[in-house]
């Protein structure tokens, strides 16, 4: 068990610390000439927290010998009936010495079996360090920068600003000189990629290299800066610490849309939002008093998180891992710390013992959204996001809904009116009763379906009397006793009807009103009329339809026809002496003088809804409006925020970290760890604080990790290498001065990005060449003290949207819902729960977006992406990996989005340059391509390869015209298929090419 | 920046280190057994770091020099497969007593149920080989019939009772996410002696019965570099995605680019000196390589009539469970050192009786037949067979017994820090309703290991 662990220990850690280690000594000793003391925090504290601070560090459970070597009073104080671990000056007398140079292995430390022993050279460092005074220093990260001076250094053309300053300092001492600056083709393609993540267009290109500006470079970068693109290139890095998708992660990985959020992001980059608004609106927006959609949108940073919808999940377990997500990015990301450490124990290495995990996890706790999650779009707290067009339209509609709603007001009839329609109704007076006969019965009759059934005559419908005792059609009359103003049951073959006759005795000619229900198709005849007919499928009720029956004087004829569809069948009938409802009626039978209010109120109410022409045409009109209203509320784009709960939960420190193990005896409030510094006095003691504790320029970590990720994006590495952990194992800042005073700077400026990102841009460090010498390899082979300007791949992203940057397939919208360009099949079934999701690849221009917009499903993203290191995004990434692989070069050539763009750019450039060499396309794609022509070796070897490949194609036709087939795209007319194919071969080479895939 | 291993250095922070050991496969000695060769001197440094990984030489005598790892996903009921337990015969019916269920939680697909009844073994079991183990004859009885090459594992638990974070913890070591998987600590730990596969192969398949979601950290790299992660092979077109070049390039067209190519980039390498262009420049060859060596592998139809029977009727059917065993012989032939199996559809509750029949008729023979393949072949003492899945069946009834849902839910002790191994290489207490008093009313994953007991190192 300890043999494995430490298998896994050693190597890494021992690699990185190690490589850096040895450096950092040779720096001393070279400019030391070991008289200078050696520095605590730069050399001894490094060696402690790898070898020591397991057993005498921080975390109290597993401290040994109540010994504590990583605060200074456990080092210099008294220690059991020792005067000190250390005493300065004394390296013979202090135990800490004694005690790493014991020959007895009972007492040597670090003790042997924790396979941690010092080298003889980190034991001589230490001895030297205490002899030497031990001077101490508290962990560099947790004090407060001071702005250094600038070193005083000889003028040179390689100190632009005063980032050079820091970095020659640095390199003299090292023995290293800077690089020459790089060539303009190199610098213009540099800065494109580093800001806008796309390349430099040829026009571009000519215009820098023939400016003669002495200011051109600056100017360039400001046009970069300035550019919409630089947002989106920002927005992509940031995503990945976000761990942004469209999916929910966990069980189902269902569908989300968090898209808004990310053009919040986009945009804030574009305004130059200052870093510390960034950092309160993302952390607490929903808090800011008044706040806005926007800013409430920018809280959904920590909603972007994973969630679960599996049935037999327990809420309150995923709700835990919900807020220990968030202290995990909030930390990594703000503070440079590994505070999640500190979720089951005490931190082994830095100052944040679980109490304070816990007063930190406080600020999150209160949040309302709950551990179960949908699998289905977005889950509460949510905003609705209105675009410009709904909102013109809602406008519209509710100024419409307005207006009619005046008019049924000022339009309603006077009370005049309403008499003049009681007068005229006939039946004002009382009309004595018709008397009806008994029910008779023909059927059922079959059809074959139920509108045959409806339509068919299966006897004389329209026959003016009826004959019960003659058959109707095929079948006999049989009296039935059904009862009226009941439905009645008639058990009915599926897909039949039946006729129901009797006769109805006026003793004048009158009208009464018919009340009809059916299960399911009616049709009514009188006297051999039809009067109505309604094919339905219906369970039978009554009032379902009304009907007016005209009575002549004597004996009438009432047939009624019901269709069965399938199942239940039946009907209703009533005679009704009007067709007013019963208390209408009532009320205008009585005389004007007698109405009291009620009367009044009930004949309005029902001329209103039923008999005003005007009011019903109108109120037609609002529900046509209601309705489309509802139609573009439900199409209204949401997006997820943070919302705290009104009554808020309690705190407790979770035991081990176990959802379910709170330790009841002690509420935990919100706070923050004791080694940094206090909450702003006026902090409100909720996240809303907590980001204005993190923004306080005091604050030593924010700024400093803010700057070292920029620092990063730009220069391959951090300033600090370790760019997620600034604690006491973290690297030591290569420079720590430089970072130091960029971070200062930073907060002087008012947290200005852009302005910080001019001045690393524009730095004679940044227009370095990226040639390799001899010596930079053998001296500094990873380029931490930046003799050079670093040559990376580009990232998986860059590298698609200069592939269709190139072929000029690149569709430049900015923002909006992610799309679904092309993807191998079976990506997602195969991993899906149920096995039936299937990727829904989209068309058209869809395909042809940048590719921060592919939908990100995380359970199963874009295999090309993946390939080229993109992070899943199911957690926090705030630095890539960059590898090398030969599936990378499968998807550069043979992935149809590539194959697709070489043979679109190759098309491009046959057709907008019809008359020009093999020789001049070829300049003009390296142009694009690498921001300079062919030289003659690329010339040579690119026309011998076209040549070939032409000859080849032109024997194999239908070899040219399958590749010339990749893609959606429409092919030209009237162009050769043998050149394409052979110019895409060309294009896809180039595709290929180190130089392309590489940012130099 | 040719430094992919330092990079991924960089990324680890402490926590990391630390969880590394003390889960993941610290416990399993996985490290121990597996190991390269001898170092070779002529390699450069990255080639090298390919070929052996980080660890080089470790300090364990190697025993395996692969591992195929099958993969059952959505929760195999162990007590209907290997974990024979007559003693519930007496419990049939009967509420779960308290001292067998230990207060342990219960997922929320049965925490509302009133009524706890456990449920009598529903197949038949009975003694295989010449260590009499017992196994279900009725689902199993072509693994009845290697038993005597296998171990069976049935303390290995899970604190998880849902599938994703169970999945995601037996496949990483933790079930929250971002950690690399185990494949991807062997790829990287240890490298991979074959210069034109990946070290870390992946296939899935589907079974009849209900499919639980797979997710791709399952093989991912987490804070590892992406290289280290799993390749998925697939079973239908191209075996790697992107493998084959575009409709209307061949191999010779294939051949004239990558010459162009490599020789701009042999004169931008003399121009920069970056030493990260040499690496692109091999890694465009070996892509290359890649492209034949890899249909060479999945040419499955090529294999005898004999092997084909061996591992039964589905053999020839890509995409099934059978053919990806025949697919990992080949692999491991060729010396891919981690090889991953999928097999889904062991997500059963109300409806198990039946869809069990339906998995087990799925793996049954094609996976005793891979025990017996590399046997045969001299590779089964150097090969580490591994099956299991994220967790088993509780022995109560999902619903009540008078209806016919005799379903079994998922349920797991509460053992927090990865797999404990223990050998049950003859059977254990049968009479006890459980192997452990803390796998209890539910369980564990088993896992059926191809090695004799006495060749794994516990701790």
């Amino acid at each position: 068990m300890i043999e494995n662990h430490n298998l896994f220990r050693m190597g890494p850690v021992r690699l990185v610390f190690g490589s850096l280690w040895i450096f950092v000594l040779l720096a001393n000793l070279n400019s030391a000439s070991s008289a200078e003391p050696v520095s605590y925090n730069d050399v001894i504290r490094p060696i402690l927290a790898d070898h020591c601070f397991q057993c005498h560090g921080p975390d109290e459970k597993t401290r040994k010998a109540d010994l504590r070597l990583d605060q200074k009073e456990g080092l210099f104080g008294a220690h059991g009936s020792r005067e000190a671990t250390v005493i300065p000056g004394d390296a013979q007398g202090s135990e800490l010495v004694l005690r790493i140079f014991h020959d007895d292995p009972e007492d040597i430390m670090p003790p042997p079996e924790t396979k941690k022993p010092l080298t003889d050279s980190q034991k001589s460092i230490i001895r030297q360090w205490v002899q030497s005074g031990a001077p101490y220093q508290d962990h560099w990260a947790f004090m407060t920068p001071a702005k250094p001076t600038l070193p005083n250094l000889v003028a040179s053309p390689f100190l632009q600003n005063p980032i050079d300053h820091f970095i020659a300092e640095k390199l003299e001492e090292l023995g290293l000189s800077p690089s020459q600056e790089a060539d303009r083709s190199t610098l213009i393609r540099r800065a494109y990629f580093d800001l806008t993540g796309l390349p430099p267009t040829p026009q571009a290109v000519e215009r820098f290299l023939n400016d003669s500006d002495p200011r051109a470079y600056e100017a360039l970068i400001d046009e970069l800066l300035a550019s919409e693109r630089f947002g989106e290139r920002m927005t992509l890095a940031w995503m990945d610490a976000a761990r942004y998708g469209d999916s929910s992660v966990f069980h189902a990985d269902g569908v989300r849309h968090m898209w808004p959020w990310r053009d919040w992001v986009i945009q804030a980059h574009n305004n130059n939002m200052p870093f510390d608004q960034f950092t309160v609106e993302q952390l607490a927006g929903d808090l800011i008093p008044n706040a806005t959609t926007s800013q409430k949108i920018a809280s959904g940073f920590n909603r972007n998180h994973g969630t679960t919808d599996e049935g037999g999940a327990i809420d309150e377990e995923y709700r835990v891992e919900y807020i220990v997500d968030r202290v995990k990015t909030t930390s990594n990301v703000w503070l440079g710390l590994s505070m999640e450490c500190s979720q089951c124990h005490d931190h082994k290495y830095d100052p944040i013992s679980q109490k304070e995990y816990y007063q930190f996890y406080a600020y999150f706790n209160v949040a309302s959204d709950p551990g179960m999650q949908t699998r289905n779009g977005n889950t509460a707290p949510l905003v609705q996001i209105f675009s410009e067009s709904q909102t013109e339209q809602l406008q519209g509609i509710r100024s419409r809904m307005a207006t009619v709603q005046k008019s049924l007001q000022d339009r309603e009839p006077d009370a005049e009116t309403v008499s003049a329609w009681v007068n005229s109704l006939a039946d004002k007076e009382p009309k004595p009763r018709p008397g009806l006969g008994p029910w008779y019965q023909a059927g059922p009759y079959s059809a074959a379906n139920q509108t045959e059934a409806f339509n068919k005559r299966f006897g004389a419908e329209k026959s003016a009397s009826i004959d019960t005792s003659k058959p109707f059609g095929q079948q006999p009359w049989t009296q039935k006793d059904y009862a009226d103003a009941t439905p009645v049951n008639l058990e009915l073959p599926d897909n039949s009807a039946v006729y129901l006759h009797r006769t109805i005795q006026s003793l004048s000619q009158s009208q009464w009103t018919a009340s009809l229900g059916s299960d399911d198709g009616i049709k009514l005849f009188l006297n051999g009329k039809e009067i109505m007919g309604t094919n339905n499928s219906r369970a039978v009720g009554p009032d379902q339809d009304k009907a007016l029956l005209d009575l002549v004087e004597g004996t009438n004829h009432l047939l009624l026809k019901i269709v069965n569809g399938g199942g239940n069948s039946g009907f209703y009938f009533d005679l009704r002496e009007s067709p007013l409802p019963e208390n209408v009626l009532a009320a205008v039978q009585k005389s004007p003088t007698e109405w009291n209010q009620d009367d009044r109120k009930v004949i309005r109410s029902y001329y209103l809804d039923n008999i005003w022409e005007e009011g019903k045409s109108l109120r037609d009109q609002l529900r046509t409006l209601q309705s489309d209203e509802k139609s573009i509320m439900d199409s209204v784009v949401t997006s997820m925020v943070m919302g705290d709960q009104d009554s808020p939960r309690k705190t407790y420190v979770l035991d081990r970290g176990h959802y379910a193990s709170p330790k009841l005896e002690e509420e935990i409030l919100p706070g923050v760890p004791a080694a940094l510094p206090a909450l702003p006095m006026d902090a409100p003691a909720n996240r809303l604080g907590l980001a204005q504790w993190l923004v306080d320029p005091a604050h030593p970590l924010t700024a400093r990790v803010a700057v070292n990720r920029y620092w990063m994006m730009f220069f391959g590495d951090g300033l600090v290498s370790t760019v997620a952990d600034f604690g006491t194992r973290g690297a030591i800042p290569s420079n720590q001065k430089l970072l130091d005073w960029l971070a200062v700077d930073f907060v002087e400026s008012g947290w200005n990005v852009k302005r910080l990102i001019r001045l690393m841009l524009t730095s004679g460090t940044y227009r370095q060449s990226s040639h390799v010498a001899n010596h930079h390899r053998e001296l500094d082979p990873e380029n931490r003290y930046y003799a050079r300007s670093p040559r990376f791949r580009l990232e998986g992203e860059f590298i698609r949207d200069n592939a269709l940057a190139l072929s000029g397939l690149l569709n430049d919208k900015i923002g909006g819902p992610s799309v679904n360009p092309y993807q191998p099949p079976r990506i997602w079934n195969e991993v899906s729960l149920d096995g039936n999701l299937f990727y829904k690849r989209d068309d058209g221009e869809k395909l042809y977006r940048r590719t921060m917009y592919t939908y990100w499903k995380r359970s199963a993203p874009n295999p090309s992406m993946i390939t080229f290191d993109a992070p899943t995004r199911e957690k926090c990434v705030i630095q890539r990996q960059r590898t090398n692989t030969p599936l990378q070069a499968l998807v550069t050539m043979n992935d149809v989005t590539f194959v697709e763009a070489a043979r679109v750019w190759a098309q491009n450039l046959i057709l907008s340059m019809p008359d020009a060499s093999f020789r001049e396309r070829l300049d003009h794609a390296f142009v694009m391509s690498t921001a300079r022509p062919a030289d003659e070796l690329r010339q040579n070897l690119l026309e011998d390869l076209y040549q070939s490949q032409l000859a080849h194609f032109q024997t194999h036709l239908t070899s040219a015209e399958e590749l010339i087939k990749a893609g959606e795209y429409p092919l030209a007319k009237d162009i050769d298929p043998a050149e394409l194919a052979a110019w895409t071969i060309i294009t896809s080479t180039i595709l290929n090419l180190d130089e392309v895939l590489t940012r130099d | 920046m040719d430094l992919p291993i330092l990079n991924g250095h960089d990324l680890l922070n402490r926590r990391q280190m630390i969880s590394l050991g003390a889960r993941g496969f610290g416990a399993l000695g996985l490290a121990s057994i597996l190991s390269p060769e001898i170092l070779q001197g002529s390699m450069n440094p990255s080639e090298k770091r390919d070929r052996f990984g980080l660890l080089e030489n470790p300090h364990f005598k190697p025993r395996a020099k692969r591992v195929i790892y099958i993969f059952f996903s959505g929760g195999p009921s162990h007590i209907d497969m290997f974990d024979y337990k007559p003693a519930m015969r007496k419990l049939h019916g009967m509420e779960l007593p308290d001292s067998i269920r230990n207060g342990q939680r219960l997922t929320g697909m049965t925490s509302g149920q009133s009524s706890f009844p456990c449920v009598a073994p529903m197949f038949e079991f009975k003694r295989f080989g010449q260590m009499g183990t017992w196994v279900n004859s009725d689902l199993l009885p072509h693994i009845g019939s290697i038993v005597d090459d296998i171990s069976i594992i049935k303390t290995v638990n899970t604190e998880a009772i849902n599938h994703d974070p169970a999945i995601t913890f037996i496949n990483t070591g933790t079930q929250q996410l971002g950690h690399p998987s185990l494949g991807a600590w062997l790829n990287y730990g240890l490298g991979s002696p074959n210069r034109n596969l990946p070290g870390y192969i992946v296939m899935i398949s589907k079974g009849r019965g209900q499919v639980q979601a797979l997710y791709s950290r399952l093989w991912g790299s987490g804070f590892l570099p992406s290289k280290y992660q799993g390749v998925k092979f697939r079973s239908a077109g191209e075996p790697v995605l992107f493998l084959s070049d575009p409709a209307g390039i061949d191999r010779s067209s294939r051949r004239a680019m990558l010459d162009a190519v490599a020789e701009i980039n042999r004169s931008k390498f003399q121009e920069v000196g970056d030493p990260e262009i040499e690496t692109r420049i091999a890694q465009y060859e070996m892509a290359f390589r890649m492209q034949t060596s890899v249909p060479d592998l999945t040419d499955v139809a090529s294999e005898p009539e004999s092997i084909h029977s061996l591992y039964g009727p589905d053999a020839k059917k890509p995409g099934t469970f059978a053919y990806n065993c025949i697919l990992a012989r080949r692999m491991a032939e060729r010396g891919v050192p981690f090889i991953q199996l999928f097999h889904r559809g062991w997500d059963q509750h109300g409806n198990l009786p039946s869809l069990i029949r339906n998995q087990c008729q799925d793996i049954d023979q094609p996976a005793a037949a891979l025990v017996r393949d590399l046997k045969l072949r001299g590779m089964l003492d150097d090969t580490l067979v591994i099956c299991g899945g994220e967790f088993g069946r509780t022995i109560y009834s999902q619903g009540s017994l008078t209806s016919d849902n005799h379903g079994r839910d998922i349920m797991v002790d509460a053992s927090p820090c990865g797999w404990r191994v223990g050998v049950c290489a003859k059977g254990m207490n049968m009479e006890k309703p459980t192997t452990s008093p803390t796998t209890s009313c539910a369980t564990q994953c088993i896992s059926a290991i191809s090695m004799q007991p006495s060749s794994i190192s516990s701790e």
